[in-house]
């Protein structure tokens, strides 16, 4: 009864959103002639990479800010009563020592090609959709990869080493939004040295959002022997 | 002196929220337990910036700052104005006190920090910069990221508490969170779909335009968009009956990360509500203005009773939190200006700052007794008059401000309140407000009748054997956040009431 009235008041909502879309007027504002009049200045060519990275930089500095208190809300989750252990240590393979040789050799595979073609998407972002955090979600998923075969642990907390790397990505965007406060607004690039500063942050963003995704998964994956 | 203020202010507005991003990500690397020092030190540089910025919003008016140049619609416009200076000075004011409170009682036995407070400092550091950013943007999508650093730093907070129950109530309160600001943001998707900007200052006219000609297919999803942001707002604001996750999250949290919840995280999306709702959103909304004062009546009563039969100390003062929550909707109906020359959105914002000090004194006082009573229950508060005077002490002087007793901050907006209802002729919101003291009076006393029981000589020595100390400046520093509360209604009450009116602005 009671999930017959939530599935009724679901489709009603429903229907009044796609009624209201479906003769929704052309939006009264268009940003793109503005968008395509600041593209010379913007220091890339793509303009999805513009607005993320340029216009609207803001926004994106505090969306990698909320994926670091995504991976801290998961190291907290993780971080059970019964690890008494110090804080950095990572655990060993769990159960199983060796994996699947098809997955070890899909993984030694794959790998080195998801590297390459991570770099190719990271630089591709510029001028075509691409970017940090594709390139990034493509490293995460070799990370995933290579501890399924056995070759990288799982850990119960990231060690000091590694929160640093997860962290540097939005260190370096910091530092580059920051530094033009001394002249001018937060994150306003020299249209001169926009591209390279877009790159330099895209680079650092790529290692880091890599960690913290994989980290995502690999702190939730540390679980030997089935304890909890 | 004060020039050299005034000359910090616009560099204020980014610097207050680089430099909490900042701390974090280093107390994140130092590691768990660590970088308490770097949070108290910039949070004390935070006050400066935000006491800066508000006497130049004082003495200037409205504050701007482009992110990247661009200015809307293309980038993202920061702008501080009273409002906006005045909550950005509640949370640092809130905000550094309550570090050192933290820094005392996460770390009692020297140098172990106990685990309840190993990702306090980065958690904390993200949250404030979340809250201060979300105060200062004027941009719809981009106060949709704010909430959400807001939301999940609060979330993380209350999971490191560490229990099942703990990670329980996190659960419930991530997807109270998520399914809010998921409405949120899908209001953000229809209003831009319609308009085509996101930032508030392009989209008033285009609304009021829309919604002034009757039946405008825009204006139609505007106001499907318009009460699907504020539900989804109302919802993570914990107004009754979208309350029922706060109780537990709040209640059940430790100390000092209750005590940031309470006193600033729920104002965060009050803001953005009355925000909103006086802004951009105001010709659709302005006709459904009584809905969240009446669920804002209710939460009054409800949760003053919920706080009266409350068991658990802490539970009790987070029922207190639903209850004080309830007086910020009251003002809604009431916009314009009494016979006091105060506007609603004035006297909510000093409400809103005399809980927020007030309750992050008295979730304070309750952590540091229930550290000394080893237990969370309202009756083992009995006899802790003869241990803990000075923290009892700021239990009842926060208590003062809760139940609105002169000369408080609390009694101030209340008062005024109740004024600007009466000049409206609206004698049922001053009844509520006055039952709500009333009934206020009511659960603090039930703790400090106990806690000024006499209790044998024999139990008394017994309780102190297993007392557990909680250091000297921890409860100092929950005194000094009830007197401020305290001293708001003195000192502070007029100047705040002008800052967000801006009276006085643009004069020299």
């Amino acid at each position: 009864m009671k999930r017959l009235a939530v599935l009724t008041a679901a489709a009603a909502f429903a229907a009044l959103l796609i009624g209201a879309l479906l003769d929704l007027p052309a939006a009264t504002l268009d940003l793109r002639p503005l968008l395509a009049e600041a593209m010379p200045v913007s220091g890339v060519a793509h303009p999805v990479t513009a607005v993320l990275l340029n216009t609207r930089g803001y926004d994106t500095l505090l969306e990698i800010a909320v994926l670091l208190v995504a991976l801290l809300g998961v190291v907290v989750a993780s971080a059970r009563a019964d690890v008494t252990g110090d804080p950095g240590r990572t655990l060993a393979p769990p159960v199983a020592t060796s994996a699947d040789p098809m997955v070890s050799a899909l993984a030694r595979l794959v790998t080195p090609l998801a590297v390459i073609f991570a770099i190719y998407v990271l630089w591709a972002g510029a001028h075509r959709p691409g970017g940090a955090f594709q390139a990034a979600a493509i490293l995460a998923a070799a990370l995933v990869l290579l501890h399924f075969a056995r070759i990288v642990p799982a850990c119960a907390a990231p060690s000091r080493g590694l929160r640093i790397a997860a962290v540097a990505g939005f260190a370096i965007f910091l530092a580059i939004a920051a530094l033009p406060l001394a002249g001018g607004a937060l994150l306003q690039y020299p249209p001169a040295a926009a591209g390279l500063l877009i790159l330099a942050i895209e680079s650092g963003l790529t290692v880091s959002l890599a960690l913290v995704l994989a980290g995502l998964f690999l702190l939730l994956a540390d679980d030997p022997g089935g304890r909890r | 002196m004060t020039e050299r203020f005034v000359m910090l202010a616009p560099l204020a507005l980014p610097l207050l929220i680089l430099l909490p991003l900042a701390w974090a990500a280093l107390a994140f690397v130092l590691g768990a337990g660590r970088g308490s020092r770097l949070a108290i030190a910039a949070a004390a540089v935070q006050l400066v910036l935000a006491f800066a910025l508000a006497a130049a919003v004082m003495d200037g008016g409205p504050l701007h700052h482009a992110a990247g140049g661009w200015g809307a619609p293309l980038g993202i416009d920061l702008v501080a104005d009273g409002l906006a200076a005045a909550m950005l000075l509640l949370t640092q004011a809130v905000a550094l006190p309550l570090f050192i409170f933290a820094r005392g009682y996460f770390h009692q036995d020297g140098a172990h920090p106990d685990a309840a407070g190993h990702h306090f400092w980065p958690l904390a550091g993200f949250l404030v910069a979340g809250m201060n950013a979300l105060y200062l943007s004027e941009d719809i999508f981009n106060l949709y990221v704010t909430l959400e650093l807001v939301g999940l730093a609060a979330v993380g907070l209350v999971a490191s508490g560490g229990g099942a129950a703990q990670t329980a109530a996190a659960l419930r309160y991530l997807f109270a969170a998520l399914l809010g600001s998921g409405a949120y943001l899908l209001g953000v998707a229809l209003l831009y779909g319609a308009f085509g900007s996101v930032s508030m200052v392009t989209l008033t006219p285009l609304i009021a335009s829309a919604s002034a000609s009757a039946g405008a297919e825009a204006a139609e999803v505007a106001l499907i968009a318009a009460l699907l942001m504020v539900a989804g707002l109302l919802m993570k604001s914990a107004l009754f009956p979208f309350h029922f996750w706060l109780p537990p999250a709040h209640g059940g949290a430790p100390a000092p990360v209750s005590a940031l919840l309470s006193a600033l995280v729920v104002k965060a999306s009050i803001y953005l509500v009355l925000r909103l709702w006086l802004g951009p959103l105001a010709p659709l909304l302005t006709p459904l203005a009584w809905l969240p004062t009446l669920l804002g009546a209710a939460a009054i009563l409800w949760g003053s009773w919920q706080a009266i039969h409350a068991e658990r100390l802490k539970l009790l003062v987070a029922y207190s939190t639903v209850a004080q929550l309830g007086y910020l909707f009251l003002a809604l109906p009431l916009v314009g200006v009494g016979s006091t020359g105060a506007s609603a959105s004035a006297i909510v914002t000093l409400q809103a700052l005399a809980h927020g000090l007030a309750k992050a004194a008295m979730f304070a006082a309750a952590g540091i007794i229930i550290h000394a009573t080893g237990r969370d229950r309202v009756d083992d508060v009995a006899g802790i008059a003869e241990r803990l005077p000075l923290t009892l002490f700021t239990f009842a002087l926060a208590g003062v401000s809760l139940m609105g007793l002169p000369p408080s901050g609390g009694f101030l907006a209340k008062w005024l309140l109740i004024d600007l209802a009466m000049a409206r002729g609206h004698w049922p919101l001053a009844a509520v407000i006055l039952a709500g003291g009333l009934l206020a009076a009511i659960y603090i006393f039930r703790v400090l009748r106990l806690a000024f029981l006499n209790l044998p000589e024999a139990m008394i020595e017994a309780e102190h054997h297993k007392a557990r100390v909680v250091p000297r400046s921890a409860e100092w520093m929950a005194f000094a956040l009830a007197a401020a509360s305290v001293l708001l209604g003195l000192f502070g009450g007029l100047p705040l009431l002008q800052l967000v009116d801006g009276v006085g602005a643009g004069t020299p």
